[in-house]
């Protein structure tokens, strides 16, 4: 709430899904590579080519319908959205209009632990279209159509949320979804899922205020630097008397700001028409329920199932889930029978993240499910510290190497025999006297010293619970 | 007789026994090109050298048995809407005046395996739009009958060359009678199959829903042999038909006892000339004769067809044409003063004035706030004139009406007044709004000799019926009448 | 019916010249009179369940075009791209 007043935001998610080929013909779907090198007679709009329907882009939609809780047209159609620009070679853009393949569904968006239900208005399947490059050494624009036919699934919220903070967790759970179900691989560098962002604002209570339509946001930061911005901007226009015209605007992230594209007097009229084509789509029933039935656990549920079973905080489950590989790695040492979720998690979020920040992949290393389940036991059960874990996890990363042996070998087996640690204690406590008597006279975070002393004095390999016990005992008699 | 005056059946005999050889058939067909084709303009492009390369390449094919089909070695002329690789496509456009395709049609790929001998490409109304073939950018073909009348259109060039000799046989589309009409004004037989039965994929489009192509040849027979080769199940065109093609050619039968024929009075009453119905009425008692059934019957949304027609044509028209817009193929306007600028000039001079007019009707109908009274009505009448043939079809086998209201008239006489141009149409345009098969064939002449065609409808993926009713009238009628050109 | 010949040219993207417009609206005047005796029809446009197509299996077909083949009718190309007067956005 800022002045009073209610943000009101819409979003329109636009993904490129990962099928192999394109939505309208058999070029390769694929990024990056050489411009105008992806490009077939079809994709490129030449006079007498036919578009053919990519089955996997309608399973993948459909898929996608389901995670969303939508109802599914499974008899539909598409139509042509007509525009001239150099990117669209047959300067329409073939997509769905009145009837969406999907459509009234919902997301449950988790914030700070709560639950926000936000509509979704339909999810539409479309096709991509080129890109325009420009250089200032040059006096034109130049036209890549390797991305046209690129096949895309347009993904239309209610306005439902109401701070730019929802609008990124919305974001975040849809990519978090898409990446899930595996059909886009959700890389906003690449472009490969973008959205446009509806405002408005009024006072609660009120009529929603005319919104304005924000193209251009290219990330999810962006999203809400955006929805910020205009959101001011139009309180500002109405605390001076104004009124927020309707129209679209453009997102400026450099600079900050948005600025006016086109007024809705200035709306393009598309002249949405069937595609004459292509004629029905009509997916089986049997084949709707089994995309359903087909459908791995959605990122949320699964957050909820970490918190539940293994009572990992909501912020750890949240942070595994957010990367299919952790959560996929996690639950694999789960199964191979790791004894300390928690523990497990922190190694997860702890030393396996660092190598992924730093872009490897667990597949990259030697690294397996079984011997991660293997230290994870060890560790818990006092057998080796948390110290020396580290040292045996560097090393099974790259070596395929027995994890006993390795212990065996660096002599890193925790010392929990008791003579053995008493004496360790006895040297201790009589060459640290005065802290003995700090930690009697009440300083006792003079113990933590006196424990450490013990280790560094055993090389590490005592065990800290135990040796922690002894001093105790010691000291208190 | 000249060798490019035989049918095309019986010069496939000749070739197979090998009385000829397909370079002496060429050649003889290319002379009659060159002899000709000055004065009637079928062609707006040849290549003598490449035909007979074709005809040599047919003759070893068929000297080795390899020949699966009998148009082996057949010369063909090709409308210049289907793209034909390495071959100008041009759609009789100054838009594409300079574009080349790198693929072929399926149809042309179907036919060179073939082992068909390629003429050339054949005039027509730029883009398919125009019943007179007098609106190509290049030139005006003439009919044979009389070179001051036009040949029809929009596949005028395909028959005129038929008509004339030109061509043994031709591939024409049909979006609205482009293939009947110009057949009926030249005197050969048109078909226009089934929507979904040929591929579309490489037929430059003008109304997607509506467009077929078919085939052109101077007796049943040969339409039937060519038709039996462009028919079938393409994965490339999502709108072909999936589904068993029985042989034409083979299924030839003029036996039509006990068949029933309907006749629709709204073809036969305003708008079309009088000696027109006679002539088809007089063909109908023939068929009538030799044991047919003739019943009226009627298909009372006919009077709105053309209007339909016409607004979801020319919907579709300006959708399918908006790629032309001098980026990636074809014409660019020079000296343009941004992307606007480049756009609108490119398509001012690139485009005709009857391309431009059915852009512009195309994008009002489908406009903001015009849909509804346009597009939308245009497609409920479009449900009931398929329902009202349906209906029709359920006690009757054909449907026989005129194909086109009058004799071919003067060029010149219609290309100013639109609306006397789509009335050339008012036969044709049913069928493809309703989807289903019609073939034409000359049924009659006019008193200075000018051809009648008579327009044959089948219920949809029964061409076989139509063919035969049509070869049962041709016998009687007595076969093609050769133009003294 | 008046038909706005500036504007439909203008969402075609095609110019008029004043000399031309007169011809144009009288000629597409006549032809929207013809078509506005179409009668009213009482139903809505639907999807006609019946007339499914099949879809294309998701598999990588043969590369058959080199970019050059695949350029070689476009008007003006530089570095393997088409070119086209400077865009704005």
């Amino acid at each position: 709430m800022i002045k009073g007043y209610e943000v009101v935001v819409g979003l329109e998610v636009h993904a490129e899904l990962n099928t192999k080929t394109k939505i309208y013909c058999s070029c390769k779907n694929s990024f990056g590579l050489e411009v105008n090198t992806q490009v077939c007679p079809i994709c490129l709009g030449m006079p007498g080519t036919l578009p053919t329907l990519n089955e996997k882009v309608v399973e993948y939609a459909i898929k996608m319908g389901h995670a969303l809780n939508c109802k599914i047209n499974r008899v539909c159609k598409q139509d042509r959205k007509n525009y001239f620009y150099p990117d669209l070679p047959k300067s329409y853009q073939i997509s769905q209009a009145d009837i969406p393949l999907c459509q009234n569904g919902y997301l449950d968006v988790i914030m700070d632990g709560e639950i926000k239900r936000i509509g979704i208005e339909r999810i539409h399947i479309e096709e991509d279209a080129g890109k325009l490059l420009h250089s200032d050494k040059f006096d034109g624009s130049l036209v890549d159509f390797n991305r046209c036919g690129v096949p895309l699934i347009e993904i239309v919220s209610r306005p439902d949320m109401r701070s730019s903070a929802e609008a990124k967790a919305y974001l975040e759970t849809v990519r978090s979804i898409l990446k899930y179900i595996d059909i886009s691989d959700c890389k906003m560098q690449e472009g490969s899922i973008r959205c446009d962002v509806n405002v408005s604002v009024h006072k609660p209570g009120e009529p929603f205020g005319t919104r304005c339509e924000m193209k251009n946001v290219n990330s999810f930061s962006a999203a809400v630097r955006g929805i910020d911005y205009e959101a001011n901007r139009q309180i500002e226009v109405l605390e001076a008397g104004g009124t927020v015209t309707q129209e679209t605007r453009r997102w400026d992230d450099q600079k900050g700001i948005s600025v006016s594209m086109r007024s809705k007097e200035d709306a393009q009229d598309y002249r949405y028409f069937p595609e004459p084509d292509l004629l029905t789509i009509s997916v089986p029933e049997e084949k709707v329920q089994e995309l359903k039935d087909t459908l791995p656990e959605l990122p949320n549920a699964k957050i909820m199932r970490y918190v539940k079973d293994y009572g990992l905080s909501h912020y750890d489950a949240a942070m595994i889930v957010d990367v299919v590989e952790k959560s996929s790695f996690f639950e694999k040492c789960i199964d191979a029978g790791c004894k300390s979720p928690k523990l497990l998690s922190n190694w997860v979020l702890g030393e396996i993240s660092k190598f992924m920040n730093e872009g490897k992949e667990i597949s990259d290393t030697k690294l397996t499910p079984e011997k991660m389940s293997e230290l994870i036991g060890l560790i818990s059960d006092g057998k080796i510290s948390t110290a020396a874990g580290k040292t045996v996890f560097d090393i099974i990363l790259n070596e395929d190497r027995d994890i006993s042996a390795i212990i065996e070998e660096k002599g890193l087996a925790q010392v929990s025999d008791q003579s053995a640690l008493e004496a360790i204690a006895d040297e201790v406590l009589l060459a640290n006297e005065k802290s003995v008597t700090d930690y009697k006279n009440g300083k006792t975070n003079a113990l933590g010293y006196l424990v450490g002393q013990c280790m560094k004095a055993s090389k590490g390999k005592a065990n800290p619970g135990a040796m922690k016990e002894i001093i105790l005992k010691k000291i208190e008699g | 007789m000249k060798l490019y005056e035989y049918n095309a059946y019986e010069l496939s005999e000749m070739l197979r026994s090998k009385k000829i050889s397909s370079k002496e058939l060429t050649e003889s067909v290319l002379k009659r090109v060159e002899e000709l084709d000055g004065s009637l303009q079928a062609y707006l492009y040849t290549d003598p050298d490449m035909s007979l390369k074709m005809a040599e390449n047919a003759d070893k094919m068929i000297a080795a048995g390899e020949n699966r089909s009998r148009l082996a070695g057949i010369p063909i002329g090709i409308k210049d809407n289907i793209s034909t690789k390495g071959i100008k496509t041009t759609c009789a456009s100054k838009m594409l005046e300079n574009y080349t395709p790198v693929f072929n049609a399926t149809v042309v790929d179907k036919l060179n395996a073939a082992g068909c001998v390629t003429l050339g490409k054949l005039n027509m109304d730029e883009f398919a739009m125009g019943s007179s073939t007098e609106s190509s950018y290049f030139k005006i073909t003439k009919n044979p009958f009389d070179l001051s009348c036009v040949p029809g259109g929009s596949s005028g060039g395909s028959a005129a060359a038929v008509s004339s000799g030109e061509a043994v046989i031709a591939l024409g589309s049909d979006t609205g009678g482009s293939i009947r009409q110009p057949a009926s004004l030249c005197g050969v037989v048109g078909l226009k199959p089934t929507y979904g039965s040929v591929s579309r994929y490489g037929l430059v489009a003008f109304a997607s829903s509506l467009d077929q192509i078919g085939s052109f040849g101077r007796c049943v027979k040969d339409v039937a042999l060519l038709q039996d080769e462009i028919m079938g199940h393409d994965s490339m065109d999502a709108t072909s038909a999936y589904r068993e093609y029985r042989p034409l050619f083979d299924g030839l039968n003029s036996d039509i006892s006990g068949l029933k024929i309907g006749i629709p009075s709204e073809y036969y009453g305003k708008g079309v000339k009088p000696e027109v119905s006679k002539a088809v009425m007089s063909a109908v008692s023939e068929l009538e004769k030799q044991g047919a059934k003739v019943t009226p019957i009627s298909l009372p949304s006919t009077e709105y067809a053309l209007s339909a027609y016409y607004i979801i044509a020319c919907a579709e028209a300006s959708s399918n044409l908006a790629r032309f817009d001098g980026v990636k193929y074809g014409y660019r306007a020079e000296n343009c003063n941004g992307l606007i600028d480049m756009y609108e000039k490119t398509r001012s001079e690139g485009f005709g004035r009857e391309v431009k007019r059915r852009i512009m009707l195309g994008t009002f109908v489908l406009s903001s706030g015009y849909f509804d009274a346009y597009y939308k009505k245009a497609k409920l009448l479009q449900k009931r004139i398929t329902k009202e043939f349906d209906d029709a079809f359920r006690s009757v086998d054909v449907i026989i009406t005129p194909t086109s209201p009058s004799e071919a008239f003067k060029i010149g006489d219609r290309i100013a007044d639109p609306l006397a141009m789509y009335a050339a149409d008012i036969c044709t345009v049913t069928v493809n709004i309703a989807g289903l098969p019609a073939v034409s064939v000359p049924c009659g002449y006019s008193e200075a000799g000018l051809p009648y065609g008579m327009q044959i409808i089948g219920r949809k993926f029964d061409e076989q019926t139509l063919l035969n009713v049509a070869l049962a009238h041709e016998l009687a009628f007595g076969g093609f009448r050769r133009p003294k050109i | 019916m008046d038909i706005d010949i500036r504007h439909i040219a203008k969402l075609s993207r095609l110019k008029i010249s004043d000399s031309e417009l007169e011809g144009y609206e009288k000629e597409m005047g006549e032809i929207i009179a013809m078509v506005e005796a179409m009668p009213d029809i009482k139903d809505e446009l639907t999807v006609d369940p019946d007339n499914v197509m099949k879809l294309r299996s998701d598999e990588i077909g043969e590369v058959k075009y080199s970019r050059d083949e695949i350029l070689k009718n476009a008007p003006k190309t530089v570095a393997g791209c088409v070119v086209v007067p400077k865009t704005v956005d």
